[in-house]
């Protein structure tokens, strides 16, 4: 029952996996900088056409890192017609009639289905969503046939459908930064390279050492708290408890019903783990040498390098141009 | 001297009842001992004051002639480690490496001699091949087997296992308890926390307790000579004496008792 992983670490070669965690979180900051500071639609697909470089270049799937943008995915579509929809200045690009009728309707449906039995057996999933809206878009702008319930102008100008790449754009390079960033380090080093970025605070107060640890130990205990809920489960479902349906009361009754045994196992558990912690010679804040350590090499110059160059470019775009 | 003196100790986690009563014994270096009783009669809460993790209020305890006290438990852990029950609940690094690491980086020992006692000690308990392998991945008996290392990495030279074996499979339990047997050959003390009879009698001295006080604490064939105390003490009986009490004639019972003990 080990099946959580977490974080979306992949193993693999290439050179981002042979980076620093440090450079590549310094790095990717001073890159979503320079993303910001780009000025129009065009200059954001010089650096989107960078970043496909650094893909291919470090080795990574591109199929890995399109998983990655799973979770926003929607967000960019709905970011993407909105911005179309709304954005009215500029010259026209194309002006164009939609019907609303019972043919077009039907079509939609008919689209609708396909889309659901293609998804169930497709894994492109999302460029099987694309395909569907575009899709509607071109329904509602050809079936003619029949009398219309309902139509409209749909029209879209030159400055909304610059807006639109350039916001839709600028997120998916963002998105693909941070995704390298995960796909490429383990949370164990991110969690390390943090540690270590961090370790100036110590003159406020902030104790990162102690920071990191408290994450490693989470790291270390979630799959162990995934699995025990699923064990608690099975026995609350093996007496007859059903957490899938029902209703909302009796669904919190057994939300609970895994709770309380939940926290009382962590509760314990976290006992021994102190316990054991400090039979081991552990003493909270005190010095102690550490078993992984981070080392730069001269991958991270280059990196730093190019990073440098992205930054300047950038900068130069947004004061000259 | 005694590696292990214990003088007079009573503990209690609350006022209204005490965990241990005027415990007094002593172990001797090399020794393997075996504490049996059954749940709540006090075994761990002595473990616990024999690494310092509780402070008794009353009585003394003396690892190898320093009495133990919060100056001295920093210095007086390195010489004792200890395995606990949960094999899920000690282990605190993310890989093998990490987590046989722990006591050392604690420690603030180099890096190069911790990866070199890493090499050799989960070589030893049969994890070198697995250093890599997050926690998650592990069974128990392989987790119990890093925690091992782990305390031997420090150095440690008394080694208690608070009923170390009990939530494992009997296959890995026996795994677990040769490498017991084996370290106490090497010349380390051993002290076995177990409620099972039957692997409390592999020790060189048991010791029987119930409700916070030491009931005996004798050599092996000694106690096991003695049949009320199993029962008294709420034990399972050693199959030899089961099999010998289900024999209804009494001249035959104490025949196979004998011949089981001699085994
Ligand atoms: N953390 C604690 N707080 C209060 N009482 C405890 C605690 N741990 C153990 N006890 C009590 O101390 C007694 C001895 O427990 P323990 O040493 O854990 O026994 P054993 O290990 O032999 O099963 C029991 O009565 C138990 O309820
Ligand atoms: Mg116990």
């Amino acid at each position: 029952m080990n099946s959580i992983i977490i974080g979306q670490y992949i193993p693999g070669k290439g050179f981002l996996y042979r980076l620093d965690p440090r450079t590549k979180m310094i790095s990717i900051i001073f890159l979503m900088v320079s993303v910001f500071l780009l000025q129009n639609v065009y200059q954001l697909f010089i650096a989107f056409g960078i970043g496909i470089l650094v893909l291919l270049f470090g080795r990574i799937s591109l199929l890995k890192v399109i998983k990655g943008l799973k979770p926003i995915f929607l967000l960019l579509i709905f970011t993407f017609i909105f911005q179309i929809a709304l954005n009215k200045s500029g010259d026209v690009v194309s002006d164009t009639t939609m019907h609303i009728n019972l043919y077009s309707i039907g079509a939609v449906v008919l689209a609708f289905v396909i889309w659901r039995i293609l998804v169930r057996f497709n894994k492109l999933k999302m460029l099987l969503f694309l395909v569907f809206v575009v899709g509607i878009y071109f329904i509602f702008r050809y079936i003619t046939y029949s009398p219309d319930f309902y139509s409209f102008q749909f029209t879209i100008y030159e400055k909304g459908l610059e807006m639109s790449a350039f916001v839709v754009v600028r997120l998916l390079i963002i998105i693909t930064l941070t995704t390298i960033l995960t796909l490429t380090t383990k949370p164990t080093d991110l969690t390390q390279g943090m540690e270590s970025l961090l370790h100036p605070l110590k003159k406020i107060g902030f104790n990162s050492e102690e920071f990191a640890l408290i994450i490693s130990i989470s790291l270390r205990y979630i799959p162990t708290i995934f699995d025990e809920a699923q064990k608690i489960m099975l026995a609350q479902a093996s007496r007859g408890a059903d957490f899938s349906e029902g209703k909302l009361k009796d669904k919190l009754k057994q939300i609970v019903s895994l709770l309380v045994p939940m926290f009382i196992i962590a509760f314990i558990r976290s006992e021994e783990l102190a316990d054991a912690m400090e039979s081991r010679n552990f003493v909270p804040g005190q010095k102690r040498t550490r078993i992984n350590i981070l080392t730069f090499s001269i991958v991270d110059v280059y990196t730093f390098v190019f990073t440098l160059l992205c930054f300047a470019g950038a900068i130069v775009a947004k004061v000259v141009l | 001297m005694s590696i292990i003196s214990v003088q007079d100790v009573s503990f209690a986690y609350n006022d209204d009842h005490e965990s241990l009563k005027n415990i007094s014994f002593s172990i001797e270096k090399g020794e393997w001992i075996a504490i049996l009783g059954h749940n709540g009669s006090g075994k761990s809460t002595l473990a616990k004051a024999m690494v310092g993790l509780i402070e008794p209020q009353v009585g003394e305890i003396f690892i190898d002639s320093v009495k133990l006290n919060e100056e001295t438990s920093y210095d007086l852990r390195k010489k004792v480690g200890i395995v606990f029950q949960n094999p899920d609940n000690q282990f605190v690094g993310v890989t093998v490496r990490d987590d046989i690491a722990f006591g050392m980086e604690n420690l603030s020992i180099p890096r190069e001699e911790m990866l070199e006692r890493i090499q050799f000690y989960a070589d030893k308990v049969e994890m070198g091949a697995y250093l890599d392998k997050q926690a998650s991945n592990l069974s128990g008996g392989q987790k119990q087997r890093v925690a091992i290392a782990g305390i031997l990495a420090m150095r440690s030279d008394i080694l208690i296992f608070d009923e170390a074996t009990s939530m494992l499979d009997p296959y890995t339990r026996n795994d677990i308890l040769e490498y017991m047997k084996s370290l106490n050959k090497e010349g380390f003390t051993v002290i076995m926390i177990t409620h099972d009879v039957n692997e409390a009698i592999q020790a060189d001295r048991i010791m029987i307790m119930n409700q916070g006080r030491i009931i005996a604490f004798d050599k092996t064939e000694e106690i096991l000579k003695n049949q009320k105390l199993f029962i008294e003490n709420h034990l399972e009986l050693p199959i030899a004496l089961e099999i010998a009490l289900k024999i209804d004639k009494s001249e035959y019972r104490d025949k196979i008792w004998e011949y089981a003990l001699k085994k």
